[in-house]
């Protein structure tokens, strides 16, 4: 019965009465919503909980039947190996090479052993070309991988990975997760601890489940998937969905083991809800982009984009890792001017305009909340924007904080808030100013059902308003579920414009994006007739 | 180019020209001392990278420069900035040529305690991430109307600059020290999987800077 609380006097309990024996070469996937205490447990495996986090910790972990209390991290690291969640701070040394070579000097070994490892541990990883590459000029899957292989060099029993598809879009997951099946093949156990249930369920040989820090389900995918696990902010895979509503013997746990025991006529019956229509005609262009173009040393970045955003309008736009997307945002607020081609916002050029005065017409909220965070108060965080565009409106302001659901957190350090409530308060003070434009860089990454679902009616509230949003992400189903517009971004240049289902049907155009189309997509290939029906179209 | 010799020795070499650059009186030393950089620069096809460095460096040397030569006259003046010029660009010479894992860990050999190289190397490998996040604060500030560009007004508003910078960092700080412990930082019995020792060209190398410092020093005082 382990218990853990990070403060010492044993306040804020993170994780309450687990009970658990894991094999060493168990697949587990260690699943739950933001804060529900994935990392935690994780950290606890290998002794990090302890020693490194300190805090106070009852009850008894044990590898290979001797207490973690009893051995140090360093001491653990030939047993059990981690991969943490941010690559850029886990890979530290400046050489792919060197990266995997620190652990083997760390344990002694000899030039040659570590040698022959190195090479091995590539190979498994499928990294050999990068070894001589600098690891933070690799992309975000290179990154995983070479800090997999940096752990399986020291041929531990098992590696526990903390959300390791976090930042990586569909060519990456699939490369990290082939190799993690390898991997497990060659008899070595992973534990994975993630809440998209959609990338890992169909890997893993068991599931955890974690609520508040307890474990409330454990046992195959299978069964647990068949438990009512969506209250626990866990989104069920829509093929296990589906699977579950006709019943079937044995759950589908993706898409290609369903299709072929899916009955034709019922396909769109399952269907989930997409956000209602929004008609866009006889709204006004807030935002104009005319054939802009831009290159960062002599590379092309952008080429040649020109799209139109309507007040009303939630518009996404999508693409991989290193497609432009960034980029081309912050032209829309002169953070960066195009080296061709013109921006216009509310018919005002923005090639002269301060991004002070732009930020009245366009708020954005990137990524990463903490970027911002500065002020002691959720409520004084929210408002400096405006205070600084001198355009404080407090009734406004009020209006914000009751859509976004902030009155309880209104005196509370934004540094304190769960990740979900951080990005949430991101959202609202971007809004402050009351801008024409809302563009939310990747608001769902890293984000679980429960907040997906705030975000989404938050969307279908703020359209109603008559905002305009640009949503910003290469999470395409959320995009598909609530954007009615898609413009796909590969390599710099928008490659299709549409509806999601026509962007999706354009094949060539998804593979030069390196994206897949999505599980919804795939199975129903939604598109409504001329009468609004919609017509099943399997792919 | 980096790996013909040991980093150590590049690390003479680089202080003996320092010694030679400092010890240079006169404006007419100075300036094939630089040029000799330069040239290097451009041999190893480096020239691109040197121009933006020097770029970075130069208002600081005109700032150097320009005091001098208040306090002590023009020709001081030009020295003092040629001087620092010089020197910057030997660090960058040398940096451009050794990475500082190679250095600390060589250093290392020679009795440097590990704990420090590795944090010399390591954060040295970090200064583009922070720089990076840097970046990232200043857009996020500047999107939502914190004037965070140049200038005056800026200072007014350095805390929404600093704060998320310092918090990340140190968020940043703390994942990695876990990412250590959790690769075997500490552990007793560390090996080195790259070799470092002083070969032949080394030898020679570190000789024959040696004898040339010697001999521009003496020439000088004779010419003096």
């Amino acid at each position: 019965m382990v218990c853990y609380a990070y403060r010492k006097n044993g306040a804020d309990r993170i994780l309450h009465d687990i009970n658990l024996k894991i094999r060493p070469d168990e697949y587990l996937l260690v699943c739950g919503a933001s804060g529900s205490g994935k990392s935690t447990l994780c950290r606890t495996f290998n002794g990090l909980i302890p020693h490194f986090f300190g805090g106070s910790l009852q009850g008894d972990i044990r590898i290979d039947g001797i207490p973690t209390t009893e051995q140090s991290v360093g001491g653990l690291i030939t047993r059990l190996g981690m991969v943490f969640q941010n690559p850029e701070a886990q890979l530290f040394n400046r050489s792919v090479e060197q990266e995997i070579a620190f652990g083997l000097e760390s344990i002694g070994l000899e030039r040659g052993e570590i040698k022959k490892r190195i090479a091995e541990a590539a190979a498994a990883a499928g990294i050999e070309g990068l070894l001589l590459q600098n690891p933070h000029e690799l992309s975000g899957g290179q990154q995983q991988l070479a800090a997999i292989a940096a752990v399986l060099a020291l041929r531990p029993q098992t590696i526990i990975l903390d959300e390791p598809y976090a930042n990586l879009d569909p060519v990456n997951v699939r490369r990290v997760r082939t190799a993690l099946k390898k991997i497990h093949q060659n008899g070595i156990g992973i534990i994975v601890s993630e809440h998209r249930l959609a990338l890992t369920v169909a890997d893993a040989e068991r599931m955890v489940v974690l609520h508040q820090g307890r474990i409330v389900l454990d046992g195959p995918p299978e069964t647990i998937l068949r438990q009512n696990i969506e209250s626990y902010g866990l989104e069920l895979p829509l093929a296990v969905t589906v699977g579950r509503q006709l019943g079937l013997a044995t759950l589908p746990l993706n898409i290609d083991a369903l299709i072929p025991l899916l009955p034709e006529k019922t396909a769109a019956d399952f269907a989930p809800a997409l956000s209602p229509a929004f008609e866009q005609s006889a709204l006004a262009a807030v935002l104009k982009i005319d054939r802009i173009s831009f290159n960062i040393d002599g590379k092309s970045v952008l080429r040649d984009i020109s799209f139109t955003v309507n007040a009303g309008e939630c518009l996404a736009l999508v693409g991989a890792n290193g497609a432009g997307k960034t980029t081309l945002l912050k032209h829309l607020n002169g953070l960066i001017r195009p080296a061709r081609g013109c921006v216009t916002v509310m018919n005002r050029s923005t090639q002269r305009l301060k991004v002070s005065q732009l930020a009245r017409y366009v708020g954005v909220a990137f990524q990463n909340p903490n970027s911002q965070f500065f002020k002691l108060t959720v409520w004084d965080e929210i408002v400096v924007g405006a205070q600084a565009l001198k355009c404080y409106d407090e009734s406004w302001i009020r209006e914000l904080v009751q859509l976004f659901g902030l009155e309880p957190l209104l005196m509370r350090a934004p540094y304190r808030l769960s990740e979900g409530e951080k990005k949430r308060v991101a959202f609202a003070a971007a809004l402050a100013a009351r801008p024409v434009i809302l563009a939310l860089d990747e608001p769902t990454a890293g984000q679980d059902l429960f907040f997906r679902r705030s975000l989404g009616k938050l969307l279908v509230q703020l359209q109603q308003r008559g905002q305009a949003v640009l949503l910003i992400t290469q999470d395409l189903s959320f995009a598909e579920q609530y954007a009615r517009r898609w413009l796909l971004l590969a390599d710099g240049e928008i490659v299709a414009d549409g509806s999601p289902g026509e962007v999706m049907r354009n094949q060539a155009a998804m593979e030069r994006a390196h994206l897949e189309p999505t599980d919804r997509f795939r199975l129903f290939g939604l598109q409504r007739d001329p009468n609004g029906n919609r017509r099943s179209e399997r792919f | 180019m980096g790996n013909l010799l040991d980093p150590r020795t590049k690390l003479i070499m680089a202080i003996f020209y320092t010694i030679l650059v400092v010890a240079s009186k006169k404006l007419s030393w100075l300036l094939p001392e630089w040029g000799a950089l330069i040239a290097f620069n451009l041999v190893v096809g480096k020239g691109r990278d040197y121009i933006s460095w020097l770029r970075f460096s130069l208002p600081m040397a005109l700032f150097f420069g320009g005091v001098t030569w208040w306090s002590a006259g023009l020709e001081s003046g030009l020295r003092a900035a040629l001087t620092l010029i010089i020197l910057i660009s030997v660090f960058f010479v040398f940096f451009q040529t050794t990475a500082p894992e190679d250095l600390g860990n060589s250093l290392v050999k020679i009795g440097l305690p590990y704990p420090v190289a590795f944090v010399f190397s390591t954060s040295l490998q970090f200064v583009p991430v922070i720089g990076r996040k840097a970046k990232t604060v200043i857009d996020a500030q500047r999107s939502r109307g914190i004037p965070l560009e140049p200038g005056w007004s800026a200072l007014r508003h350095y805390p929404a600059f600093l704060g998320p910078l310092l918090i990340q960092a140190l968020q940043l700080a703390e994942e990695l020290a876990a990412a250590m412990e959790a690769r075997g930082f500490g552990r007793p019995g560390r090996t080195f999987y790259k070799d470092y020792h002083l070969g032949k060209a080394d030898w020679s190398a570190i000789v024959l800077s040696l004898l040339l410092l010697i001999a521009c020093l003496v020439r000088r005082c004779i010419w003096n």
